[in-house]
């Protein structure tokens, strides 16, 4: 497979991420993970540095599993969480893709994501930007997330962050 | 705005078993103002912990009230407490919420200041042609006037006069220690500091930890999920997970200066990280006191900081911004020295309930939102939200007290269903006596003034 197939193919399926969570088709979004994925959000120890060892610091996030995923899904689709009375619709903006090392079967990817907030229910827009950095594998010939590391760079949460803000 | 003013907004007639609390209370920009002069800028303010600043030259920036302020560990270990600002023109000298300096230089003119604040460099000064009297001032940064700490725990006021800290602490000296204590070596702070923010008044956020009534209803989700987990997912268990809900001690207790603690077993031990490492913890500090230390305590210092053991370890710091608008800061702590299996346990916990990232705290927060919207307006004025309990609160110390040594005015101890709101009377008792003392003593010397200038 060449360069650029391989390339092509990692990009649509940043792009196809960020469609699903903005459609909120987030059963076929979550289809995109590896069972055993690692879903990492870290905090900020300073101005300058993120977090880095999510077993002896802070994370905002920090999953080991798709089930956990699973179980925000549920929550949010409950109607019984205050934080998703309403669900913003939003828009995730993809780019800056950069395929770092790529193999036939596990890629290592960064790219920049900016996601645009609307909040109907006060009328109120917001945007989170975040540079993602993923290590995607090959699955029954389709590439998966094995693991996502999503530098939050505006960290003063507005009430709440989930994963479809990310 | 007079005393009476004040008085007028809670309804306060205990023989009655009457309390209620105007809606200005939660969102008057003119009470606001009056709360950041004698209460933000006019009381003790936690400020942070001695943990923070570890090493020598470590510092952290914070604010107390409208003021910034640096803690500042000098090159002998001292730490500081100083008002963030150049003594030239008073521009912020620190400018990063965390570090290490030896010394601190203004960019405006190059003034330079030494980690313990003392003025160690005055641009050019000698072709200042500078007077004597320049000459005999301090330059150093201004202290904070008042700044202590109780075992690591750090407090800051801008008000000389402020009583002492151990007194403004009283009782709440036992919380503290409840947590120092968990290590023979005390404690440090996990690195990650998390902000958070909500359009909603700062008292909303120190009545919900202490409110057991919302729990269920708020993050009925949370539990959900927990309660769906199977016992050999890998995932780490929670305190919360399948708890006892009967046959448990659960109480609240006020005390003096408008501190007060909710308190309660039944949450599931053997999810605490100090379980895991109850061998060496139990036998050093005996069995009351680590029977506390596992039960659940949000302990909240009036007003701006609240000591929470309940999924994790927490620290929460508010800092009020307008009536209608708060800025949240929270810190992990934990004892030093714990197990590797114990760290992992605490971490987790923590982002999973107290995170706004989390599965509990932004449904919180998101109501706090939906309160402040909810009661804009003139057509919300009492609200019916502090009665629960109104009929078997004590006076008397409950022996929950008694056996820690403390005196609380107010304590009530009921079953889970119960739901105690008396324990929101103590802050708003002292929200008001204190507003209304400060502005008569205003007044007062505001009239003898006018006295004076006939």
């Amino acid at each position: 497979m060449s360069s650029s197939d391989t390339t092509a193919e990692i990009t649509e399926l940043l792009v196809r991420e960020g469609m699903l969570l903005d459609e909120q088709r987030w059963e076929d979004w979550l289809a995109l993970y590896t069972d055993q994925t690692e879903y990492w959000v870290p905090s900020w120890k300073s101005e300058y540095e993120p977090t880095d060892d999510p077993h002896g610091e802070i994370s905002l996030i920090y999953l080991t599993s798709k089930t956990r995923l699973a179980e925000r899904i549920q929550r949010i689709r409950s109607g019984k969480s205050a934080a998703s009375l309403v669900i913003p619709r939003t828009v995730h903006t993809i780019s800056n893709i950069l395929v770092e090392d790529a193999k036939d079967d596990e890629a290592i990817v960064r790219c920049s994501a900016v996601t645009h907030m609307f909040d109907p229910k006060r009328r109120q827009e917001q945007q989170s930007f975040c540079r993602y950095q993923m290590k995607l594998v090959k699955e029954s010939g389709g590439w998966k997330i094995a693991a996502k590391k999503i530098i939050l760079i505006n960290d003063n949460l507005p009430t709440k962050l989930e994963f479809y803000m990310l | 705005m007079k005393p009476s003013d004040i008085d007028a907004l809670i309804i306060d007639d205990p023989a009655n078993h009457v309390f209620k609390v105007h809606a200005d209370v939660y969102r008057s920009e003119e009470i606001f103002e009056l709360e950041m002069k004698y209460i933000f800028e006019g009381n003790w303010m936690f400020v942070g912990l001695e943990a923070q600043v570890p090493k020598p030259h470590d510092f952290i920036t914070t604010t107390i009230g409208r003021q910034n302020v640096i803690v500042s560990r000098d090159k002998d270990g001292q730490v500081h407490g100083l008002i963030n600002a150049c003594r030239h023109r008073g521009a912020l000298i620190c400018h990063t919420s965390v570090g290490n300096a030896k010394t601190h230089v203004c960019p405006y003119h190059a003034w330079a200041y030494d980690s313990a604040g003392k003025n160690v460099g005055i641009t050019t000064r000698e072709q200042g042609h500078y007077t004597e009297e320049f000459d005999a001032d301090d330059h150093g940064l201004r202290p904070i006037p008042r700044f202590e700490s109780y075992r690591g725990f750090l407090f800051g006021s801008l008000n000389p006069d402020v009583q002492p800290l151990e007194d403004f602490l009283g009782d709440m000296k036992v919380m503290i220690d409840l947590v120092v204590d968990q290590s023979a070596e005390g404690i440090e702070m996990i690195p990650g500091t998390v902000n958070y923010t909500y359009n909603g008044n700062w008292k909303m956020q120190i009545e919900n930890s202490a409110d057991l009534y919302h729990f269920m209803p708020t993050h009925s989700t949370f539990v959900q999920i927990l309660n769906n987990r199977s016992s050999n997912d890998d995932v780490t268990d929670s305190p919360y997970r399948n708890r006892a809900e009967s046959g448990v001690t659960r109480g609240s207790m006020c005390f003096k200066n408008g501190h007060n603690l909710m308190f309660g077993g039944g949450d599931k031990v053997e999810a605490r990280p100090l379980y895991i490492d109850r061998d060496k913890v139990e036998s050093r500090v005996g069995e009351t006191q680590y029977k506390w230390m596992l039960y659940t305590r949000n302990a909240m210092f009036f007003p701006n900081m609240q000591l929470l053991e309940n999924a994790s370890l927490q620290i929460r710091i508010n800092r009020a911004v307008s009536a209608n608008r708060t800025d949240i800061t929270t810190l992990c702590i934990a004892p030093k020295g714990e197990s590797a299996e114990a760290r992992e346990v605490r971490i987790r916990q923590y982002e999973e309930f107290f995170n706004p990232s989390g599965l509990a705290t932004p449904d919180d927060t998101s109501i706090f939102e939906d309160m402040q919207d909810g009661q804009r307006a003139g057509m919300i004025d009492f609200n019916h939200g502090y009665l629960r309990g109104m009929q078997d609160v004590n006076t008397e110390p409950i022996p929950e007290a008694k056996e820690l040594g403390m005196s609380p005015d107010l304590s009530i101890v009921g079953p889970l269903g119960l739901g105690d709101e008396t324990i929101l009377h103590g802050p708003l008792r002292e929200w008001r006596d204190r507003l209304m003392q400060c502005l008569a003593k205003d007044q007062d010397s505001a009239g003898g003034r006018q006295v004076a200038a006939q």
